[in-house]
């Protein structure tokens, strides 16, 4: 069959080795790094991000912010809330009254990076209170957004002095919220949001990586979730497989150490396909995989991300920057 | 006019279409005709349905009135619920009398002395069906009206459809209430599940239109082709699309299919690949959990080989789900002499 590339050909990634040494490694351009092993790199303090666990976030690839600076978060959270009153009393925002006054925080997550290299991730978070609760009581926080770049170093050396690179945006929460957000950012450091979608191709890049990570407790099984939407009456596969087995045969796929290829990928999806169709007669490479579910992390085509565990989220985020920087190029 | 029982009918009368209400309290039958003149049927909802407790109130209706009207909208809209199917076996051949008033008084008295408070309701239907509402109390509390199971029985079969709700515990019971009362020996439970009862029907009793082995061909429509194209590929699509659409004929049968939203196979095959490939080759089955799911599976599935995304025949695992009655499915290697088979206890 034709060769089939990654995105993102041009796009070396970089990052911690399995191991835990820095250093740059010539790979060859069909190929990712395996995402480091956890008990060495355990440099993110799982408390701070529990928060990032078992959330829905919604992917968007941002373009470098001009005039940024982690020294005036306090100034832009101020700001940022004063201009989403603004959109309300507009009339452009959401619920019918339902908040009392949205309180903006804007901090800086610097565990949340792949190297010195990198930008610190910036959260944004949205809360208030509702007219029902009483008035000393916690504030709800009703969106999150947060911008992040892990190991999209190589991207941001070539980008000029005022300019920061983040860029890959999640939000969870109202998407009216995210719109506002963004509207603001936009606005204020001249970048631009777009939604990231997630090709069937790096959805099966993700499945195959996931699949190999070594999990410590009882993991959840790897599922592969297939739609057929054009039939007459349309179709939804989902493909479970026990994740013992599915890491037995990805073991065996996996030749180079350290190192994942296309074709090692393809084989592995292959041997899943095959399987499937000795079964149903059913040509699954013919229907689109929409969802790949592992212990780590699930991740839908249309952008969506969960993050299970906090030892891998630093690998996803390396490979989930690399996507956001090939939209972005 | 109990309080509970008002709410009850007000919260059934919320559930039926505005256009199906009238009718729906006609066959009901406990308003007369002239009350239901009084209600303005055009009006929100919430004000028919507050009419309705009204009158009821003036007819003092007590759960059981309630309960007949809980059983028509079910009856009505049977796809609402998720039935299972259950299989009673008798080891004698002969087909017992079926006494009705027999069968009912039964069941009551099985459920009560086990847990005294139920509310036990049936109806009769055209076709034999005999429909059982059950509202599942304990010793110590009053039936609670919104956790109800149905039984739907056809006296004439060995089949009984059910469908459950949360209170599972209380599923023995019934399940033993059932095969007392029909004079069986016990009951098993198919592994076919489906919110359609009317296609679960069809596929146990197999009234959906079976594969034929004579078969008429009708000529398929012809199709526009480029002009530049071999002559000879084309005929080679053509025939090999007659043929799928043949095979499909005769596996799939001609008529609709019977409307299933599911099927799950639980595989515990051997992973067999490529030996060229050099991966996996373990002596422990490979287990997986297949789940295909569509708002009518069999349809969909039927134009899986025809869209190009499937073989044709499709394998005997899908096209099987009608005859075998069963869309819950466990798979193991088959040993021996065909290794490429696959058995499905």
């Amino acid at each position: 069959g034709a060769a089939r590339t990654l995105p993102s050909i041009g796009r070396l990634s970089r990052g911690l080795l399995f191991g835990g040494a820095h250093g740059r490694v010539g790979l060859s351009p069909s190929s990712r790094l395996v995402p480091p092993a956890p008990p060495s790199q355990e440099n993110i303090d799982s408390q701070k991000i529990a928060f990032l666990l078992r959330k829905q976030w919604t992917l968007y690839s941002v373009t470098p912010l001009y005039r940024f600076s982690d020294a005036h978060l306090r100034d832009y959270a101020r700001l940022l809330s004063a201009f989403i009153a603004a959109e309300k009393q507009k009339g452009l925002a959401v619920e019918i009254g339902v908040e009392l006054g949205i309180r903006v925080a804007i901090s800086s997550l610097p565990d949340l990076r792949g190297s010195d290299r990198d930008q610190a991730a910036i959260l944004v978070q949205l809360s208030s209170r509702s007219p029902a609760t009483p008035k000393n009581s916690e504030e709800k926080i009703i969106w999150s957004g947060w911008f992040c770049s892990v190991s999209g170093d190589d991207f941001s050396e070539n980008v000029p002095e005022d300019f920061t690179c983040l860029p890959l945006f999640l939000a969870n929460g109202a998407e009216s919220y995210t719109s506002i957000v963004g509207s603001w950012f936009q606005k204020t450091f001249d970048c631009c949001f777009r939604r990231l979608a997630i090709s069937p191709l790096n959805l099966s890049w993700m499945a195959a990586m996931w699949t190999g990570c070594k999990v410590d407790k009882t993991a959840s099984a790897m599922e592969l979730v297939f739609s057929v939407p054009h039939l007459t009456q349309p179709l939804d596969i989902s493909y479970a497989i026990h994740p013992e087995d599915a890491k037995a045969l990805w073991d065996t796929v996996q030749k180079t150490p350290g190192e994942i290829t296309q074709e090692e990928v393809d084989v592995f999806m292959d041997c899943l396909y095959s399987h499937f169709h000795r079964h149903f007669k059913i040509r699954l490479s013919a229907t689109k995989l929409v969802k790949v579910s592992t212990a780590i992390a699930s991740a839908h085509c249309d952008g969506i991300i969960k993050f299970l565990q906090s030892q891998y989220l630093t690998g996803v985020l390396m490979l989930l920057t690399e996507l956001a920087i090939s939209q972005i190029q | 006019m109990d309080e509970t029982v008002a709410e009850y009918i007000r919260r059934t009368v919320l559930k039926i279409p505005r256009d199906e209400i009238k009718p729906m309290l006609q066959k009901w039958g406990f308003l007369s005709e002239a009350q239901l003149q009084t209600i303005n049927f055009h009006q929100l909802k919430d004000n028919i349905s507050q009419d309705v407790v009204q009158l009821c109130e003036e007819n003092s209706a007590d759960i059981k009135q309630a309960a007949v009207l809980d059983i028509i909208y079910n009856h009505t809209y049977p796809n609402k619920r998720v039935w299972s199917v259950y299989q009673m076996n008798k080891t004698g051949e002969e087909m017992d009398f079926f006494d009705l008033t027999d069968f009912k008084k039964k069941i009551k008295r099985q459920l009560r002395s086990a847990l005294k408070n139920v509310t036990i309701t049936f109806r009769e239907y055209e076709d034999n069906a005999i429909w059982i509402r059950i509202a599942w109390g304990t010793p110590y509390t009053k039936p609670n009206q919104y956790k109800t199971s149905y039984v739907v029985y056809h006296s004439q079969t060995p089949y009984v459809f059910i469908s459950a709700s949360m209170l599972k515990s209380n599923l023995p019971l019934l399940c033993q209430a059932l095969v007392v009362a029909s004079n069986y020996h016990d009951i098993r439970e198919m592994e076919l599940r489906s919110h359609s009862l009317n296609s679960l029907k069809d596929i146990v009793f197999k009234r959906y239109s079976q594969n034929f082995q004579t078969y008429y061909p009708k000529p398929l429509q012809e199709r526009d082709v480029a002009p530049e194209s071999d002559l000879r590929i084309i005929q080679e699509n053509k025939n090999e699309k007659e043929r799928i659409e043949r095979v499909n004929r005769e596996i799939f049968g001609d008529g609709p299919q019977p409307k299933l939203e599911f099927a799950q196979y639980k595989l515990e095959t051997m992973f067999k690949s490529d030996p060229k490939r050099d991966v996996l080759d373990k002596k422990e089955p490979f287990r997986c959990l297949v789940k295909f799911s569509s708002p009518h599976l069999l349809e969909s599935l039927k134009s899986l080989a025809p869209a190009g995304m499937a073989d044709a025949p499709l394998s005997p695992l899908l096209t099987c789900i009608p005859q075998k009655a069963r869309n819950y499915f466990k798979i193991r290697e088959k040993k021996g002499l065909f290794p490429g088979s696959f058995v499905s206890p």
